[in-house]
């Protein structure tokens, strides 16, 4: 059953890549919108057969691959991967609907766009470690692509240093697998928590750190965050939904699944450190966020301060603070997909992002309103409005972590109250006052006199954001579904340190 | 809950949701899918809703009377050791406040649909409106904090939507974002509290709080902060000092939006406030602060409200300086005479403000030194301004006598300060009305007053509705409060009471008017003007200090980012290209470089693996 | 999804160019239009003038009828029927789906707010004051609420009458107005109007046609018939009306609280109403529809009136039918410049062809104010052919 959330994709994508004779750009997007729906259907397959009340893995299919070195393709399913296998084949459809005027190459844009998404649900389905990296590295060569053939004038830069960066997180990610691998002596690469029993503390620190850093580069957590506001600024608007929305909880997913979930010990150990990295990285990239002139380079480092507190969430690891780790994936995905969308579309009409050019885009007949609303109720979801997805994730965050990390999470909260400002200075610059695209003059007169004439969004532009809309403010009113679908499994995760402690010796777990 | 209980009881977690429908009712206009004809239905469909949470209100208010307070809860979500419901409680006093907020929400409705004849964004206001009032309801209703605090963000996001109704106006744009921004610090604040008191308590349901504040000892660090914390929200919603800014800048928004803020939306922030005040007794620094910013809030802002020469901001001080008091009779325990003293401000306010608005929409001007001579051709609007005015000052026997005297009286032998804290109040408030009304109503007509009929009925009818009520709110209050009685308080206070309402209103009767917006030859009394008539320069204050100082840490970040961060990535990156710059084959080149890096990963990957399995 | 050529894109913005006092005065004295001439603009112009004609006589009709039927009425709920009752004519108005008389109400508050010309001077003098006396005397007799607001708020009365007069007089002025715009458009569909130059002239004959025309005002009240416009105050549709109207709704206006703040500490707004800038020809055009900008509901009010020949016209634009409104209020603007530059030429003090310097000395001060008014206008309008 989860081999077909593979097979779907990955067969797409080659069918379109291999078919013979020439297509037009209609039909192949025809073709992968019908995959990605396939897809679609497929997961909520998944979700039907499902078992929130247990809190292993389900659903669980395996064969020895590659024996000897004990790649085995074994898939499985729990709480926490759940979710984000819904988040990637809901966003991946978004993204390939709202592809548009691709200048070259359908066919191979749409065979990656097919790869990443299997390749993510791959890394989110993998029960071995080996497997989890080749998909983890199978997603990156689809994404540079997409970056660096259809992005925007400086995509070269962009693209390269995204791989660069990408590619040592894989290298570290590889590195800790194999060196566990090495001093444990265990060449089964399934998912096990280490005990201190197997593995003295020293080691596993090493390890735990690699893996962090490998991860810390993926999500971005301060100061590896660099490549992020670079890769959003020139990627075209479908790749950076695909990004933020789905590419980045690989690393949040990583830190849950491998360093909290493998290292219990060391993490406990290391906890208070990683919480203070989170109000760091929160604190920064809000304080970054305010500084910056184009609406995506905003979004993208929001990007960064919101994945901070999921790395505090996961420093607290109490099973409140883990279910609002996991609702805060959920909703960043939402959200940020959201927002890039809606600013792509004010990109294609305006054709700037700058805010210090763009004002007034609310005017009803000639400004861009209905993209207008949605963004007021996408920034207003960001920075943790009641009824919206933000706000019931980031109060789980806050609620579950207070107790352990008392000071990061009150500077974690600040971080979220700075996110009003940054997102504030964004609608009310770009979307109220007299419209405008062009530098003020400083000539009110003449200002008021210019005349603008942006082209028309249309409906079928707008509906994709309208659909996250609706789920973003439908997660904030009705969370017990995710909350029912996650809890068993996060709550498991929260249980670990002191399961292990308990099992201490017994050696047991093997 | 048992099934016995009356159906308005059983449905009465539909009360908020009226509000909210009415925004749903609304989208079809607001979004403009109705081309061909305006905007009105939505107008009628929400006047339709709020009616209906009106009525509703009655039924329930009618039950509980007879059957005695009822507890409401529904579950939301709940996840390991947290809870989070809904909960409401159908007390007396929440449900007086639930039938003031909707019926202010009424009559304020059929009040714009008068003042904003002429806007074609009518439904998008009617839905701002729709989502104000539920929120309202529900903070007035809730028997939590959590279900309090989510609702207190909601009416945040919508004063922000309501300030920001005219989006096109330059001032608008920042006021807009201002009031969001002075009304998110409060709220931070709180949900710090809240968090806190949630990881600490366990429960937020009030009843299980009051029972845990009692019970437990908290260190005195975290007892303060988180007094602290659960204050500021309220502080920010009642417009207190320093986060009253927000309301001088509301005041562009559209009036009938103004009419609700001054009047209810403060109101449901006091009321929050009360329900958190058992809880404070954990911290005295709370209670203390709580004193000092209600002291300062009175006193200042009805200093403030007598050196405008606007208007709408005239009126709008005054509201800070109510509250203040509010504040001060929660701190020193008081929550009937704070009730009493909310109740009858919120009607007095209300009709102030409509006046105040129908002044403007006749005029087409807020600026007191160009009104004058209206009295004699408007007598709705008029006397609506005479008796919210009377209604607001202890000298006749409406509302705010009572309240005020019972106040003193309850004040000046425990608290003597603090009772001549409301006494100055009062009189700096008649003096501020009485002067504000010679201005506007009394003198001769000036070019923009010289044509002035009277304001349509939609407007006229609401006003003096609204006016009758505060007329009879003695009477009301008398039903509220049996025991001891509205006027249980002696013939000195009253005495006192009067003698200060009528020297402010000597005062500001006797006072040339152009000492208010003249600017004085004397330097000293010069800059007292100025610094009152700009609110003690608040806003530059903030732009100084918190302002300054985020904007500079952003930039710093910025700069840090761009130059270290990202330069010594940049740096790496050119001395390890350097030389592969060789390799640099096009976008295809670096693909190869890179399979074949990884497929030489997994070579080394397999090696070293059969070695460690051989 | 084909390739799209990366051809360049069409600017997003436009600014026209805004002609000096001096040439506004020469066209005005050289009897050339201001508006230029084209085809273009004479299919928009008429074809706007022929919707707003239609607007017009329904705004005329219902405040004449407000002003004779609803006269004093302290709750006149079902003011915007015109006295027909029938459920379902109410059950369209709860639907709103109907002309926004609002609009009038706001001309016609304008208009009595600015206060200038004969008609204002009349509801000033002993005679007006006599003839309300009159008529709350009969008024009061049966209705005590009146009764008892009168002696306290004595002027109240009073100033609804002026209220009432004014608008009586608006739905005359504009009675004319919109058979003139009708007639102008079956003009031009009969090949008598060609041109720019043949508009303004044909609206300058019809206003000298009924500058003279009688501005009186009736009303009934217990079947007697009170004067409050009495013929003797021998008031006139162009100067004591029109000439009042063009100044209180084309030029002055009233600030828009969708643009503008009433803040008095920003002072943004002049103290002098004479300075006001906010009328139809100063308007900014963009916004309209938006928040605040009360002429959205004539723009809204001619969209549902408007030639098929001009709709067709504008869903060749950008926008196709998603900025109609905006470009009506474009094409308005133009109109009422046309409209506005017949009235300059029809109230000239002296022949423009007149060779008498002293007259040609008048004329030329006569051009020059209205040209040191016009040149801070929307004047960039003019040369764009939309």
């Amino acid at each position: 059953m989860l081999s077909a959330l593979l097979l779907i994709p990955f067969a797409g994508a080659l069918g379109l890549l291999c078919w013979p004779g020439e297509l037009a750009t209609e039909r192949i997007r025809r073709a992968a919108l019908g995959l990605l729906v396939l897809q679609l259907l497929w997961s909520l397959r998944v979700l039907l057969a499902f078992d929130p009340g247990q809190s292993g893995l389900q659903l669980q299919e395996s064969f020895a691959w590659v024996d000897s070195i004990g790649l085995d393709y074994r898939l499985g399913v729990d709480g926490l991967a759940m979710p984000l296998v819904l988040v990637n084949a809901a966003l991946t459809l978004v993204s390939a609907i709202c592809t548009r005027d691709l200048s070259q190459r359908p066919r191979l844009y749409f065979a990656l766009l097919l790869g990443i998404s299997g390749a993510v649900n791959g890394a989110f389905l993998s029960e071995n470690l080996l497997l989890f990296f080749l998909f983890y590295e199978l997603e990156l060569i689809p994404l540079w692509l997409l970056i660096s053939i259809w992005g925007g004038a400086n995509r070269g830069y962009a693209a390269t240093k995204f791989l660069i960066f990408t590619a040592i997180s894989g290298f570290l990610i590889l590195g800790a697998f194999l060196g566990l691998a090495l001093v444990t002596g265990q060449a089964d690469f399934g998912i096990h928590p280490v005990t201190t029993a197997q593995l003295s503390m020293g080691p596993q620190l090493v390890l735990l750190g690699a893996l962090l850093i490998g991860f810390a580069i993926k999500i971005p957590l301060v100061p590896f965050h660099t490549w992020l506001p670079d890769a959003h600024t020139e990627a075209s608007t479908p790749v950076s939904v695909l990004l933020a929305g789905v590419l980045l909880k690989l690393g949040t997913y990583g830190l849950l699944r491998f360093c909290l979930g493998m290292f219990p010990e060391a993490w406990a150990l290391l906890a208070p450190w990683l919480a203070g990295w989170a109000a760091v990285s929160v604190l920064y990239g809000s304080l970054a966020a305010i500084a910056q002139r184009d609406m995506k380079r905003m979004v993208a480092f929001s990007s960064v301060g919101h994945m901070g507190y999921i790395l505090l969430a996961a420093a607290a690891a109490t099973p409140v603070s883990l279910l609002g780790a996991v609702f805060q994936m959920v909703s960043h995905g939402l959200i940020s997909a959201l927002l890039f969308l809606l600013v792509g579309v004010v990109y294609r009409k305006t054709r700037t992002r700058d805010l210090e050019v763009l004002r007034g885009l609310l005017n009803p007949e000639r400004g861009l309103p209905f993209t207008g609303t949605l963004m007021i109720l996408g920034v207003m979801a960001s920075a943790g409005m009641p009824g919206m997805a933000g706000f019931i994730s980031e109060f789980l965050v806050f609620r579950g972590s207070l107790a352990a990390f008392p000071v990061a999470t009150l500077l974690c909260m600040v971080g979220s109250g700075l996110t009003a400002v940054y997102f504030l200075l964004l609608v009310n610059r770009a979307f109220f006052g007299r419209l405008a695209v062009t530098p003020p003059s400083g000539d009110a007169v003449a200002d008021s006199r210019l005349e603008v004439r942006l082209p028309a969004v249309a409906l079928r532009e707008t509906l994709p954001a309208l659909a996250l809309a609706s789920g973003v403010v439908g997660l904030g009113v009705l969370p017990w579904g995710l909350g029912k679908l996650s809890e068993q499994a996060t709550t498991a995760m929260a249980q670990l340190p002191a399961l292990v402690a308990a099992i201490q010796g017994g050696g047991l777990l093997s | 809950m048992p099934d016995t209980l009356p159906l308005s009881i059983q449905l009465s977690w539909l009360i908020p949701l009226y509000g909210f429908s009415g925004m749903l009712l609304s989208l079809p206009w607001a979004t403009g899918w109705v081309k061909r004809n305006g905007p009105r239905p939505a107008a009628y469909l929400n006047l339709l809703v709020t009616l209906l949470a009106v009525l509703h209100g009655s039924l329930v208010l009618r039950d509980v009377l007879a059957l005695g307070p009822q507890h409401l809860d529904i579950a939301w979500f709940a996840a390991a050791d947290l809870d989070l419901r809904i909960g409401f409680d159908l007390s007396l006093t929440n449900l007086a406040a639930l039938e003031l907020v909707t019926f202010m929400s009424l009559v304020g409705q059929v009040f714009a649909l008068g003042y904003l004849d002429k806007e074609w964004s009518l439904a998008r206001f009617y839905a701002l409106v729709g989502f104000f009032e539920g929120a309202m309801a529900g903070v007035v209703l809730s028997s939590n904090l959590f279900m309090s605090y989510f609702l207190l963000e909601m009416l945040t996001l919508s004063t922000y939507l309501l300030v920001g109704f005219w989006y096109a106006q330059p001032l608008v744009v920042t006021a807009a974002r201002d009031a969001f921004l002075t009304k998110r610090v409060g709220d931070v604040l709180l949900l710090m509290g809240v968090v806190t008191l949630s990881a600490w308590a366990g429960s937020l349901e009030f009843n299980d709080l009051y029972a845990w504040s009692a019970s437990e000892t908290l260190p005195a660090l975290g007892a303060t902060l988180l007094g602290l914390g659960l204050i500021a929200g309220p502080m920010g919603k009642c417009a207190q000092f320093p986060m009253h800014l927000w309301l001088d800048e509301a005041m562009e928004g559209p009036n009938p939006a103004s009419i609700l803020r001054n009047s209810v939306v403060v109101t449901c922030g006091a009321v929050v406030l009360l329900k958190l005040m058992p809880l404070l007794r954990i911290s005295p620094v709370a209670i203390d602060v709580l004193l000092a910013v209600g002291t300062i809030s009175a006193v200042g802002g009805a200093l403030v409200a007598i050196a405008q020469v606007d208007l709408k901001r005239a009126c709008s001080y005054s509201t800070t300086s109510y509250l203040g008091l509010v504040f001060v009779a929660i701190a020193l325990q008081q929550p009937f005479i704070a009730l009493l003293l909310l109740f009858s401000h919120a009607l007095a306010k209300a009709v102030l403000f409509m006046s105040v608005g129908s002044v403007i929409a006749t005029t087409n001007c807020q600026d007191l030194t160009e009104l004058g001579g209206l009295g004699s051709r408007m007598p709705a609007t008029t006397s609506g301004f005479l008796v919210g005015a009377a209604g607001l000052t202890g000298l006749l026997p409406l509302g705010c006598f009572w309240s005020f005297g019972l106040m003193v009286e309850g004040l000046s032998s425990r608290a003597p300060f603090f009772a001549a804290v409301v006494l100055l109040t009062n009189g700096l408030t008649a003096l501020n009305l009485t002067r504000v009304y010679r201005q506007v109503f009394l003198g001769s007509p000036q070019p923009k007053t010289r044509r002035t009929p009277e304001v349509n009925w939609l407007m006229a009818l609401p006003m003096v509705t609204v006016s009758v009520l505060v007329l009879v709110t003695p009477l009301a209050m008398a039903r509220i409060d049996r025991v001891p009685g509205i006027g249980a308080f002696s013939s000195v206070t009253a005495l006192a009471l009067v003698g200060s309402g009528l020297a402010g209103l000597l005062a500001g009767s006797l006072v040339p008017l152009d000492t208010f917006w003249s600017r004085s030859v004397l330097r000293p009394l010069r800059l007292l003007q100025d610094l009152l008539a700009f609110d003690f320069y608040t806003d530059r204050i903030y732009r100084a200090t918190i302002v300054a100082f985020v904007a500079g840490l952003a930039r710093i970040t910025n700069g840090f980012d761009q130059l270290v961060v990202n330069g010594l990535v940049n740096r790496i990156a050119d001395v390890s290209m350097a030389s592969a710059q060789s390799l640099k084959l096009g976008v295809s080149g670096r693909m190869q470089t890179y399979v074949f890096t990884v497929v030489a990963a997994i070579v080394v990957l397999i090696g070293s693996l059969s070695w460690l399995g051989g | 999804m084909r390739p799209i050529p990366r051809s360049p894109k069409p600017p997003l913005t436009f600014s026209g160019g805004l002609p000096s006092s001096n040439d506004l005065v020469e066209t005005l004295l050289a009897g050339r239009t201001l508006l230029a001439e084209s085809p273009d603009h004479l299919s928009q112009v008429v074809d706007v003038l022929e919707s707003y004609g239609e607007v017009l006589d329904a705004y005329s009709i219902n405040l004449i009828y407000q002003a004779e039927k609803q006269f004093l009425n302290p709750f006149p709920v079902f003011r915007f029927l015109d006295g027909d009752h029938s459920p379902a004519k109410i059950w369209r108005h709860l639907l709103h789906d109907r002309i926004n008389f609002e609009y009038a109400e706001y001309c016609q508050k304008a208009m009595l707010w600015h206060g200038t010309g004969g008609l204002d001077a009349y509801l000033d003098s002993e005679a007006f004051a006599a003839n309300c006396a009159a008529i709350v005397a009969h008024k009061t007799r049966r209705d005590p609420l009146l009764a008892a607001l009168n002696p306290l708020f004595p002027q109240f009365l009073s100033e609804l009458i002026r209220s009432a007069a004014t608008t009586h007089a608006l739905g005359q002025f504009w009675r004319v107005m919109s058979d003139l715009f009708l007639d102008l458009a079956r003009a031009e569909r009969d090949g008598r109007v060609d041109s720019i130059a043949a508009v303004v002239t044909f609206i300058k004959e019809g206003l000298v046609a009924a500058a003279g025309g009688p501005i009186t005002y009736a009303v009934e009240i217990a079947g007697t018939r009170c004067w409050v416009l009495p013929p003797e105050a021998g008031l006139t549709f162009l100067m004591d009306v029109a000439v009042p109207y063009v100044e209180a709704v084309f030029l002055r206006g009233t600030p828009f609280l969708g643009t503008v703040s009433f803040n008095a500490q920003a002072q943004q707004i002049s103290p002098d109403q004479a300075q006001f800038m906010y009328g139809a020809l100063y308007a900014d055009p963009l916004p309209t529809m938006g928040s605040g900008i009360p002429p959205s509901l004539l723009m809204q009010d001619m969209y549902r009136h408007l030639p098929d020949r001009l709709h067709q016209s504008y869903l060749a634009g950008i926008r196709g039918a998603g900025d109609v409104r905006v470009k009506i209020c474009m094409t308005f603007q133009k109109a009422m410049f046309c409209v506005t530059n017949a009235a300059i030429a029809g109230t000239f003090p002296h022949p423009l062809d007149s060779d008498i310097p002293a007259q040609q000395a008048a004329n030329r001060a006569y051009a020059a104010a209205w040209a040191a008014r016009l040149c801070v206008a929307r004047t960039d309008c003019l040369d764009d052919p939309g």
